[in-house]
Parts: structure tokens; C-alpha cells; sequence
């Protein structure tokens, strides 16, 4: 049914649902499944199905675990465990999408000290890295540098491999 | 999309692309890259709709300005491709 498909992915709860999967995120560390959303969307959970795809169709930075409508990466965040692990208020329950999404977990902690912790994908040995409201606080060691191994365009279609 | 503890680290990975010697990025230009002025709207309740779109061209933008506006970063095809 197109026509109600376009209905409902209208821009509002787009939006709307954009916000729930953050904020559920930042609350818990996890990201919800579409059927939890349904009700507080107002919408049938056959509905939210239809929304979560079209957020994340608006939003392609994201992504679905293959072949599920398991929610496995919503930057900066990510619902898979990745080695960036996010530390908030001493609390260590998020992990970030990759190293560089990593530091703009910042802006989901406004007035936090968010710590992103790491094992060396060469030596294994930790990195630190630290930021309040966007700024770096504390980086371990010093030399910690980011690279981006495939360009932004090869990249493309192949999310797993960023 | 990784850090490494220093570039020698990154170097060392067994899947280091010497294609991406272009790759590296500084950590202080790493969080402007990533903290451009979109993703700092990330908690209001139109990010989706209103400030996701304009990420892409504010991130062109800084890009440039840290002298990276290359076709690998940029997400261009080479001239040679």
C-alpha cells in the first residue's frame, strides 16, 4: 500500500521516531526494536516497521543487522558492540559506530564527560580518548590519530567494512 | 573508520591499505570533522528532517578547509576512474 506508506513517513514521524531510537540509546545503551516504538508512535507495529525503514533510508549512515529489521548501527552509536567503548558518568554502556563517530558521541551528553576507550587494532594495547561538549580533555596517548582505511566513496554499500 | 594508538600503529595493522596512506587524520581535525554544527543538533526533534540533510555539505566544507577535499575523503571518483 504506497499510499499509506508515503503517509506515514511523513517528515513528523520520521522525526519522531529519529528521536525515540537516540533517546533510547543514550538511555539505555541499546537500540529498541520497531514494536516497542509502535505505541508510543501512535502507529501499529506493522507501521513502525514501515517508519524504521524509512528513517533509515533518510538516514543511511545507519543500518540494519543483514536480512533482520534488528537495529545494528544508528550513529554515533551503535547497537552492535564495537571495540569503541563509551563510558559516561562512570557507567560504560554505549559503544560507538567506529573511531570517528566516536567523538561525536560528545553531542549526545551535553555537560558529560564522555571517555572512549579502545584496544589498538595493531598492538591491542588501550587508547583513550575524552571530550566534554565537544571538546578533546584527555587523549592516552598523545599520538592518537585517526584513519580512514577505505576513501569515503569505495566505502559506500559496504558498511561492515568502514 | 579507526584510531590507532599513532600512525606507526596504523601502518603496522595487517589490514592497512597502503592506498590510505591519505587516510590519517589528526584527532583535533578528527572532532571537527565529526562536530560540525548539524551534529551538534543531534538532540532536537527535527535533527532527522531539518540538520542531517546539511551534514554533508558542511562536512565538504571543513574538508576543504583542512586541506583534504580530495576525491578519496570527499567520496568522489578519481580523475582516473
Amino acid at each position: 500500500m504506497p499510499g499509506s506508506e508515503t503517509e506515514m513517513a511523513g517528515g513528523g514521524i520520521i522525526d519522531r521516531m529519529w528521536v525515540r531510537i537516540t533517546r533510547t540509546l543514550i538511555d539505555t545503551g541499546r537500540p529498541p526494536h520497531y514494536a516497542e516504538l509502535a505505541r508510543s508512535l501512535g502507529v501499529s507495529p506493522a507501521e513502525s516497521r514501515t517508519i524504521l525503514h524509512a528513517v533509515l533510508q533518510a538516514y543511511p549512515i545507519g543500518w540494519l543487522h543483514p536480512e533482520t529489521d534488528y537495529i545494528a548501527s544508528f550513529p554515533p552509536l551503535n547497537g552492535l558492540p564495537t571495540q569503541y567503548r563509551v563510558t559516561v558518568r562512570g557507567e560504560q554502556k554505549w559503544f560507538a559506530q567506529c573511531g570517528f563517530e566516536a567523538t561525536s558521541v560528545t553531542w549526545l551528553f551535553p555537560g558529560e564527560r564522555v571517555r572512549i576507550a579502545a584496544a589498538c587494532l595493531d598492538c591491542g594495547d588501550p587508547l583513550t580518548v575524552e571530550m566534554l561538549d565537544g571538546r578533546l580533555t584527555w587523549v592516552d596517548p598523545p599520538t592518537v590519530v585517526g584513519h580512514l582505511n577505505y576513501g569515503f566513496g569505495p566505502s559506500r554499500g559496504r558498511p561492515p567494512f568502514l | 573508520m579507526n584510531l590507532f594508538r599513532s600512525e606507526e600503529h596504523a601502518r603496522r595493522w595487517e589490514q592497512f591499505r597502503p592506498e590510505s596512506e591519505e587516510g590519517f587524520i589528526s584527532l583535533p581535525e578528527l572532532v571537527g570533522f565529526f562536530g560540525t554544527e548539524s551534529r551538534q543538533h543531534m538532540l532536537d526533534a527535527d535533527y532527522l528532517s531539518r540538520w542531517y540533510p546539511a551534514r554533508a555539505a558542511e562536512r565538504r566544507e571543513y574538508l576543504a578547509r583542512i586541506g583534504k577535499a580530495s576525491p578519496f575523503w570527499l567520496g568522489t571518483p578519481a580523475p582516473s576512474a
